[in-house]
């Protein structure tokens, strides 16, 4: 993305430029009255005598001024070869992206935009910084003129660049990969996300739920029954009320997010198109040529149940994992499995046998497992010695250096790699597993490391780095020797110059 | 046979100098902890430190500021070949990094005010991956800029836009 100096002769051809919707100059207003509906509902309610104040007025009038200054100063068009966006009245700007740096489209529409037939079409270019001013973003267009302009951007050819006015992009006839069943949403109570969905709502809510709460209680006589009950039926009580608000929250989050999620491969399989969301909808299209792999997530609680959850590797988004490039929302396993196979073209990927990482790595993750956590019981029973902490609490906390093994013990059995033709596959972790598959040409590169301990038990960090997704995808503890030999494989003709070969074995002891 | 084949260090070796600019760099960290914590006893009067503390403060910057050098040089090397830039750097633990010729986006070339009295440069190699820039620390300054040169001129011969 690069800027231009304003006021050339070329662009003060004004034809082909194209504006944003007109209807988007309700959609600012219209959020700030609902903004200011608990307001408006307050005043009316309780009559007070605030009514006249201006700054009200002024909260309403700013965001109305910033949309109309916003709609005539924002054009856009495609060139050949490139779409630019024009912005500002007086001082001018034309923000310039190449049409082959298009690497996603996303159309977002707010129940707002719902009502009004309007898009928001965000650009992802993948270069430079994404903040700021220099995002593509159109706020908004029609419906139908974002899907078109979504079209134009990821239907060009290298060898027709540019839009074609005689011929204008054909209906794309598309073939769907996945619909959500509503059934999964069983697994949403099993992902973090949804647990941090509910927490954010419980911390947000708190506060008028704790007021409620607290009314509804003092109002009859709960509450003194509740602190009649021995502590430990409220513990336990506490425990599944807890568990019972997360679920129904952590579904709530689900639904609102992946509804109607829909994942489709467009005519020309050129590209993917993601379509979901409850209120606000959300249609993500990622470029096939700018894909790089697949994660596979599945953290533990999702694993369980036999669920997991699919997500792309593009490159240009920076932050992957994230929900833009989710491919297939918590859903059982076969699901995931079966639309990665759709999605990568082939089932290799995806089911290829691991290389464990042997012997050291596995004491390696029994150490790492459990000397932290079998410190914490061993410090409290030193103080238990010297001092007062009562002994219940050391044998409370004995299960937890059991855990760290067991935990250990299962992210071992994770641990492990594999090469396949076009493949790199890693799969690591057992609170938060994934099984990442990286295409073996979108490694730009390889970051070994050792720490000190490891140093001493022959075993190294591998790390591929990409320009898509996560921008590293780590290997824990591999044999030194099975690192440099799947780096090696994996990249041809880059390590190989820096390799030696040894005659004896013992030789590796000597660097 | 995996186990036959194992990777070799980078040729090169940074400057001779390159430990002095490390070694101060700790003394400087050191002075600053220390006048800390002198602001916290003395001053502040937080809590009292002995004067066989300061001694004992006083040896182990000391001795961390001509070991970690010194140690680290033996670790820290680097090569660059027509296909690839290979790095070794760190001291208890240690990073080697490896970036194509062909992925190269970016070569900086920078020298810190220690580093310019001495004369030494730090040349930084950044690729499409906001993972592992590959950085060469305290290499003399026209090495640096000689390999500045050979890796522009390099990356420059190569096609397509690198990601």
């Amino acid at each position: 993305m690069s800027e231009r100096p304003p006021g050339t002769d070329e662009l003060a051809r004004d034809a082909d430029w194209r504006h944003l919707d007109v209807r988007m100059l309700l959609v600012h207003p219209v959020n700030e009255l609902v903004r200011f509906l608990p307001l408006v509902i307050g005043v009316f309610l309780l009559g007070s005598s605030n009514q006249g104040d201006p700054w009200h007025y002024l909260g309403v009038a700013i965001p109305i001024t910033l949309g109309l200054w916003r709609f005539a100063s924002t054009s856009f068009r495609i060139t050949p070869g490139q779409i630019e966006l024009r912005r500002g009245l007086l001082g001018r700007r034309v923000l310039t992206a190449p049409l082959d740096r298009v690497r996603t489209v996303e159309l977002t529409a707010s129940p707002i935009h719902r009502i009004l037939g309007l898009a928001k079409v965000e650009i992802g270019t993948g270069s430079g910084s994404r903040t700021g001013d220099n995002r593509l973003v159109l706020d908004s267009l029609g419906t139908a003129e974002g899907h078109r302009l979504r079209a134009d951007l990821l239907n060009r050819t290298p060898a027709v660049a540019g839009v074609d006015e005689a011929a204008p992009a054909a209906p794309i006839a598309e073939t769907v990969i996945m619909r959500l069943d509503p059934s999964w949403v069983r697994f949403a109570p099993l992902t973090t996300s949804g647990i941090v969905i509910a927490l954010a709502a419980l911390g947000g809510g708190s506060q008028i739920a704790g007021n409620v709460v607290e009314r509804a209680a003092s109002a009859s006589d709960l509450d003194e029954r509740v602190e009649a009950l021995p502590l430990v039926v409220t513990i336990p009580l506490a425990v599944v009320v807890f568990v019972i608000v997360v679920s129904v929250l952590a579904i709530a989050g689900y639904l609102l997010a992946n509804w109607g999620f829909m994942l489709s491969r467009d005519g020309s399989g050129r590209s993917f198109h993601v379509r979901r969301g409850l209120l606000t909808t959300r249609e993500t299209s990622i470029d096939v040529d700018r894909l790089r792999g697949l994660e596979v997530h599945e953290p533990l609680g999702l694993r369980l149940a036999r669920g997991g959850r699919l997500s792309a590797v593009v490159t240009g988004l920076r932050r992957s994992g994230s929900e833009r490039t989710t491919l297939v929302p918590p859903a059982p396993r076969s699901v995931v499995v079966g639309v990665g196979e759709n999605v990568l073209g082939e089932a290799g990927p995806l089911h290829v046998e691991l290389v464990q990482h042997g012997p050291a790595a596995l004491r390696r993750r029994l150490v790492r497992g459990i000397v932290p956590l079998g410190l914490v019981p061993a410090v409290l029973a030193a103080l238990a010695i010297v001092s007062d902490v009562p002994v219940w609490l050391v044998l409370a906390t004995l299960p937890l250096p059991v855990a760290g093994f067991a935990l250990a013990l299962d992210r071992y059995a994770r641990l492990g790699h594999a090469l396949t033709p076009a493949y790199v596959v890693m799969r690591w972790g057992s609170l938060r597993g994934r099984r990442d598959a990286l295409q073996r040409t979108g490694i730009i590169g390889w970051n070994i490391r050792q720490s000190f301990f490891q140093r001493r038990a022959g075993l190294v960090s591998l790390t591929a780095t990409t320009a898509a997704g996560q921008q590293s995808y780590e290997l824990l503890d591999l044999p030194e020797g099975m690192a440099v030999a799947l780096a090696d494989a994996a990249v041809p003709g880059l390590l190989g110059q820096f390799l030696t070969r040894l005659d004896r074995l013992d030789d590796r002891d000597v660097r | 046979m995996p186990d036959a084949v194992t990777l070799r260090d980078p040729s090169q070796r940074v400057s001779t100098r390159a430990p002095l600019v490390w070694g101060a760099a700790a003394l400087v960290r050191g002075l600053f902890l220390g006048a800390a914590l002198f602001v916290a006893t003395v001053v502040a009067e937080l809590f009292d430190m002995p004067a066989w503390a300061w001694a004992a403060y006083a040896v182990v910057v000391l001795a961390y500021a001509v070991a970690m050098p010194v140690y680290r040089y033996r670790v820290h090397r680097w090569e660059s070949t027509d296909t690839a830039v290979y790095t070794q750097r760190g001291w208890l633990s240690r990073e080697r990094r490896i970036a194509p010729m062909s992925r190269v986006q970016t070569v900086d070339l920078e020298q810190g005010v220690l580093s310019r009295l001495l004369g030494l440069a730090t040349v930084t190699v950044t690729t499409a991956s906001a993972a592992g820039p590959v950085r060469v620390e305290g290499l003399d300054r026209e090495v640096a800029e000689r390999l500045v040169e050979e890796l522009t001129r390099r990356t420059e011969a190569e096609p397509g836009d690198a990601t």
